[in-house]
């Protein structure tokens, strides 16, 4: 492996073009994009934009299970993705999808958390040791030995987050994990997925369409439209710009009304992520 | 309706029967089901019923193998009948009967005590290929998840004004159309996702995968073993020599 200096980005898009077999339209064109460690990255747009897409090309289910036509390249963490063998790449970049009981499929927690490990073959004290820690940092010990049918969908995208953990990658890409979730328990995933950026420096690429559920803890937004990238910065350089709406992305009220405020003069100092900010900001003597 | 889905549903019940080694319980079961097959009297038939029914409370599943039982009895009765009918007269009917209990009895006895997982380290035991026992596995995690699925359809379309149990045979066959189609494409779109996470997390990507359980036979289960087959041969023995009344 290449020696990486700090400056090497954990993922880079090159001029990745993408169309599924037997399909006219290209899914993706042209698209350039580099990740850095430890970022959380939000991945926005439309409906059809081709985000998923874009995920699977990251950890090669493009163009390993679907074929096409694909132009340019990946690289995440110095592999380039269509030569790496999938197992290989499981290990290095986790999935987390959107329908938490489609991910599930053993009869017990803890033996669902260890099938990444046991399809690596790992020796079975190696796998009970990963699955006993993954299980106390996700707080999910109790749960060890239930059945899938017994848990919350909340708990089961925690015990499918669990088992990609377990696997130790260094990138995990979530889509739309929270839009079969009610508000309270996405937004106790969207704690883990920061505490679990903090604690293990784990750099995360989430497709979210309520925005504001991650804005407070995203570092950069990247929007798509149409299968390129048309927006990328901070969420604040993002969505108080004005094209960002023409996108198809809504914005979340605090940066609407401070985009609001900015334009009738009254620029606050600092813009704020969440309305809690927001109402720090605007009592500011 | 939803408790035929929930039926299939394995629950977890801690006993000193269920946390036997599987190939015990399993080899407890044939032992049943052999007896079963050779008794020709009515009452070394009740005997082997009564055992079952002693196991299954052992296994603190009385309640799970008695449905089971309970349904079996429909078709008891039916084999009771025709047997009756032929002329094979009421002991040797009552006898048949009684066997069909029995054999369903210590299939269900294995069934019910055995949790999917362990299932699956038997036939990892028996060297079946692992692609086989996956695919078994996922059956039979997801075909629950699929009845749920289909009464929930049933649900919203009986709520959208469709009615299943009107009209006769082919019009309530026709009404099913509106139920499966949605059924299957949903299937179709589960197993698509399965397939992606199965392959997100590395599945065949080594061809020595390791399991986080393993079987082995403790003294415990060593012991059941022996006191199972000295019961086996006894049963067998008394089989042979000796005849009961009825
Ligand atoms: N398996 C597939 N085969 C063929 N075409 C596909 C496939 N999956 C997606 N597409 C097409 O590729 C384009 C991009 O789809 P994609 O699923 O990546 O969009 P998306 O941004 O994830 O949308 P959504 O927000 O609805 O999930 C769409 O035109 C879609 O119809
Ligand atoms: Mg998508």
């Amino acid at each position: 492996m290449a020696s990486k200096g700090p400056e090497v980005p954990l993922l880079s898009v090159e001029g990745l073009s993408f169309s599924y077999l037997d399909s006219p339209r290209a899914a993706l064109t042209d698209v350039n994009l580099k990740i850095n460690r430890g970022e959380i990255v939000i991945l926005a747009g439309q409906s059809g934009c081709g985000k998923s897409t874009l995920l699977r090309c990251v950890n090669g289910l493009i163009p390993h299970m679907y074929p096409g036509d694909y132009k340019g390249r990946i690289v995440v963490d110095g592999d380039v993705v269509a030569e790496t063998p999938m197992g290989k790449l499981a290990q290095m970049v986790g999935f987390l999808f959107q329908n938490p009981e489609n991910q599930i499929f053993m009869f017990s927690v803890e033996r669902d958390i260890a099938f990444g490990l046991e399809n690596q073959g790992l020796p079975r004290q190696e796998m009970r040791r990963r699955v006993d820690e993954v299980m106390g940092l996700l707080h999910i010990e109790p749960l060890a030995l239930r059945p899938p049918h017994e848990l919350s969908d909340g708990q089961k995208q925690r015990v499918a987050l669990a088992g990609i953990i377990a696997m130790r990658p260094n990138l995990v890409i979530l889509d739309e994990p929270t839009s079969l979730l009610d508000p309270k328990t996405a937004s106790e995933l969207v704690s883990l997925v920061s505490k679990l950026n903090k604690e293990l420096g784990i750099t995360f690429v989430i497709v979210e369409h309520r925005l504001e559920l991650l804005t407070p803890i995203a570092d950069r937004i990247v929007v798509m439209d149409k299968g390129r990238v048309v927006m990328e910065g901070t969420p604040t350089e993002v969505l108080t710009n004005p094209a960002s709406s023409t996108h198809g992305l809504a914005i979340p009220p605090v940066f609407s009304l401070y985009s609001e405020l900015a334009e009738r003069g009254s620029r606050l100092p600092r813009a704020p992520l969440t309305p809690e900010e927001m109402a720090q900001e605007l009592n500011a003597p | 309706m939803y408790w035929l889905a929930s039926g299939l549903l394995y629950r977890r019940v801690v006993s000193p029967f269920t946390k036997l080694d599987p190939r015990i319980k399993l080899l407890i079961a044939i032992e049943f089901f052999v007896l079963s097959l050779l008794a020709s009297s009515v009452i070394g038939v009740a005997i082997i019923i009564a055992s079952i029914v002693a196991v299954a409370a052992f296994a603190r599943s009385l309640r799970r193998v008695g449905r089971t039982v309970a349904f079996s009895l429909i078709f008891a009765t039916f084999i009771f009948v025709l047997n009756l009918w032929i002329g094979l007269g009421l002991l040797r009917s009552l006898t048949f009967a009684l066997r069909f209990i029995a054999i369903i009895g210590s299939t269900s006895i294995f069934f019910i005590t055995t949790s999917p997982d362990e299932l699956e380290q038997i036939m990892k035991w028996m060297r079946i290929p692992r692609d086989v026992v996956f695919a078994f596995v996922t059956a039979v995690r997801f075909i629950p998840v699929v009845m749920l699925d289909a009464f929930q359809i049933m649900d919203a379309q009986k709520s959208r004004g469709l009615e299943l149990e009107k009209g006769g045979l082919l019009s309530r066959v026709r009404n099913l159309i509106p139920v499966l189609i949605p059924l299957v494409v949903n299937s179709v779109i589960r197993s698509g996702e399965l397939a992606e996470a199965m392959e997100s997390r590395g599945y065949g990507s080594t061809p020595k995968p390791t399991s986080l359980y393993g079987m082995r036979l403790r003294w415990y289960d060593k012991a059941v073993l022996v006191l199972s087959l000295a019961v086996f041969v006894l049963a067998l023995y008394i089989y042979h020599f000796y005849t009961f009344p009825f």
